[in-house]
C-alpha cells in the first residue's frame, strides 16, 4: 500500500500544482472585478460577471460560430479519415513511410500551419486561388460567409491524420475471425464494412470524434494567424474572443467567467452524450 | 473479382490524393523561403534560381535562440512528465491506484479550455516577478503534456506481463527495484515515443507562450508568428523559420507513429 500510494504522490503533487491550483484559482478570480491593468486586491462581485456573459450577444455568437467550426471540421475528419485508415490497414509496400507522410501534419506547430495556408490561400498572392483562377473559378477563401469554412479546412488538413491514427489503431485491434467468416460466407465489402467493421469500430469512433470535437473547440491559433476574428465577427470563435476579453481588454474576471461557462456546456454535452451511449449498449 | 480491384484503385488513388494534399502546402512554403520578395508575389513561379536571403535574414533574427528557448522548455515539461509520470502511471496499470477516478480524472485535463488556466498562471507569474520568462510557460505546458504522457505511459505498463515482475520478486528485488531494473527497461521504446509526442505537444504550443512570455523569452512558435506582417521580405523569412520549426518535429514523427498507434489503443481505445 505504501508503495503504492508513494509512487503515485509526486504524480498527484504535480497535478493539483499545474491543473487544480490553477483551476481554483481561475474560479475565484471568475467572482472578483480583477483588471490586469489594477494595482491591489481584486473585489469579489458575485456573480456579476457570470451574468453579463449570460446576457453578452457577442459571447453567444462565438459560442455558435466555435459549434459550427466543430460540426464542419470533425465531421469531415471522420469521413476522409476512416476512408484512409481503410485504405492504409490493406497497405503493404512503403508502409511506414506512407504512414509518418500522411501522419506530418498533427506534428506540426499550428501557427505555422495558419500562416502557412494563410499565404497559399491569399486572393492576391496564393497558390491555390490563382490554380482555381486557371479552372475559371474566382473563390477569395477568407470573403464574408467563407472563412469559417476555410478555418475548418486548415483543421481537416492538420487533424484528419489524428483521427487516421486512432481509428487504424481501432481497426488493427479488430479480431479476424468475424471478418473471414463474413467473407467465406459471400459477403460484399459494402456488407463486411457496414455490418461488421462498423459496429466493431463504434467504441473507438466515439473516442476519436470525442477527443478531436475537444481540442477543435479550443481553436485559436488558426483564427491569429489569419483572420484575427473577421471579416465583421465571423470567425470569432469561443477561445479567441476569451483571449480578446482577458488580454486585450485586460478584464480577466470575465474572462475566467466565460471559461468556465465554456467548461460547463462542454462537460454538460459530454454528460449527456455518455448517457445516451449507454442507453444504447444496453438496448 | 473486378469489383475487389475496384476498390484496390480507388483505395490507391485516394492515398496519392492525400499525399499531394498533404505535402503541396509543405512543398510550397519550402520553395518560397528560396525567393525573393519580387518572386513571392508571383503565384504561377515555380522555377526560379533560389537565393538565400531569407534564410540570412531569419537566421540572424533571432529565430534560433527562440527555437532553444523551445527546446528548454519542451524537454524540461518532459523530463518531469516521464518521471512522474511513469511512476504513477505504473501503479496505476499494475496496483489500480486510485481507480478509474485518477484514469479519467486526467483525460478531464484535457477538456479544459486552456483560458481557464491561462489567467492564474499569468496572475501568478506577475506576483512571484516571474512575466516574461520560461518558469510560468513550462509550469502551463505540464497541464497537458503530463496528463497525456502518463495516459500512453499506463497503456504501456499495462502490456507488460505480470509474471516478470513476480519472479523479480522472487529473485529478491525490491518492489521499486522490480519497477526500476525489470519493469521500466520493457517499456523504454514506449517512454522513448510518449516523450516524443509530448515534446512535439509542447514545442507546437503558442496560447500559453503568447500570453505567458510575449517578450524577451518568447518561444518559437510565439517568434514565428511576429512574421505575421505578411507582406515584402517577411513572407520568405517566415516560411524559412516555419521550416525550421517544422523539420525536427516530422522526423521525429517519422520515429514514433507505430508506437503511437500501440500507445493510443493501450491506454485510449480499449479502455
Amino acid at each position: 500500500m505504501r508503495f503504492k500510494y508513494g509512487m503515485l504522490a509526486p504524480l498527484v503533487a504535480v497535478f493539483i500544482a499545474v491543473v487544480g491550483f490553477p483551476l481554483l484559482y481561475a474560479l475565484y478570480l471568475s467572482f472578483t472585478d480583477y483588471k490586469l491593468t489594477d494595482r491591489g486586491a481584486p473585489d469579489l462581485v458575485g456573480f456579476e460577471n457570470y451574468l453579463s456573459t449570460f446576457t453578452n450577444p457577442a459571447f453567444w455568437e462565438a459560442f455558435g460560430v466555435t459549434a459550427v467550426y466543430v460540426v464542419v471540421a470533425v465531421g469531415l475528419e471522420l469521413v476522409i479519415g476512416l476512408a484512409i485508415a481503410l485504405s492504409l490497414q490493406k497497405q503493404k509496400w512503403a508502409r511506414d513511410v506512407t504512414r509518418s507522410m500522411l501522419l506530418a501534419p498533427m506534428f506540426i506547430t499550428p501557427i505555422a500551419v495558419g500562416l502557412t495556408f494563410r499565404f497559399l490561400l491569399n486572393d492576391q498572392i496564393g497558390a491555390i486561388p490563382e490554380l482555381l483562377r486557371g479552372i475559371g473559378i474566382s473563390y477569395d477563401f477568407f470573403g464574408p460567409g467563407r472563412a469559417l469554412f476555410t478555418l475548418a479546412f486548415i483543421d481537416v488538413w492538420q487533424w484528419t491524420p489524428f483521427m487516421v491514427l486512432l481509428l487504424l489503431a481501432g481497426l488493427e485491434s479488430i479480431p479476424k475471425q468475424p471478418l473471414e467468416a463474413a467473407r467465406v460466407d459471400g459477403g460484399s465489402p459494402w456488407y463486411i464494412f457496414r455490418r461488421i467493421v462498423l459496429p466493431l469500430l463504434a467504441p473507438v469512433l466515439v473516442v476519436a470524434i470525442l477527443l478531436r470535437a475537444l481540442d477543435a473547440l479550443k481553436v485559436f491559433e488558426y483564427v491569429y494567424a489569419t483572420t484575427r476574428g473577421g471579416p465583421g465577427t465571423e470567425t470569432q470563435t469561443i477561445q479567441y474572443f476569451t483571449y480578446q476579453t482577458g488580454i486585450q481588454f485586460f478584464r480577466l474576471g470575465e474572462a475566467s467567467s466565460m471559461a468556465f461557462v465554456v467548461l460547463a456546456v462542454v462537460l454538460t454535452v459530454i454528460v449527456i452524450a455518455f448517457r445516451r451511449l449507454e442507453r444504447n449498449k444496453r438496448a | 473479382m473486378r469489383r475487389v480491384s475496384a476498390l484496390a484503385v480507388a483505395r490507391i488513388a485516394l492515398l496519392w490524393a492525400a499525399a499531394i494534399f498533404v505535402l503541396f502546402p509543405l512543398i510550397w512554403i519550402a520553395l518560397a523561403s528560396f525567393k525573393t520578395p519580387g518572386q513571392l508575389n508571383d503565384p504561377n513561379l515555380v522555377l526560379f534560381s533560389p537565393t538565400f536571403e531569407s534564410w540570412q535574414n531569419v537566421l540572424s533574427s533571432g529565430i534560433l535562440d527562440a527555437a532553444g528557448r523551445s527546446a528548454i522548455v519542451g524537454l524540461t515539461t518532459v523530463a518531469i512528465s516521464v518521471v512522474v509520470g511513469s511512476m504513477g502511471a505504473y501503479v496505476i496499470a499494475k496496483y489500480r491506484a486510485g481507480g478509474t477516478a485518477t484514469r479519467f480524472g486526467m483525460l478531464a485535463a484535457q477538456v479544459l479550455p486552456p483560458a481557464v488556466l491561462v489567467f492564474p498562471f499569468l496572475t501568478m507569474a506577475y506576483a512571484l516577478r516571474l512575466n516574461d520568462t520560461l518558469v510560468p510557460v513550462i509550469f502551463a505546458h505540464l497541464s497537458f503534456v503530463l496528463p497525456v504522457v502518463t495516459w500512453f505511459l499506463i497503456g504501456f505498463f499495462e502490456a507488460v506481463p505480470r509474471s516478470l515482475e513476480e519472479q523479480a520478486r522472487v529473485d529478491g528485488f525490491s518492489r521499486f527495484g522490480a519497477f526500476w531494473r525489470v519493469v521500466l527497461p520493457q517499456v523504454l521504446p514506449g517512454i522513448g515515443a510518449a516523450a516524443i509526442f509530448g515534446f512535439t505537444l509542447s514545442w507546437n504550443d503558442m496560447f500559453y507562450g503568447l500570453i505567458l512570455a510575449p517578450g524577451k523569452a518568447a518561444i518559437l512558435p510565439v517568434a514565428i508568428a511576429g512574421f505575421n506582417t505578411f507582406r515584402g521580405v517577411q513572407l520568405g523569412s517566415m516560411s524559412a523559420a516555419i521550416l525550421i520549426a517544422v523539420i525536427p518535429v516530422v522526423i521525429a514523427s517519422f520515429f514514433i507513429q507505430r508506437k503511437l498507434v500501440q500507445g493510443i489503443s493501450g491506454g485510449a481505445v480499449k479502455s
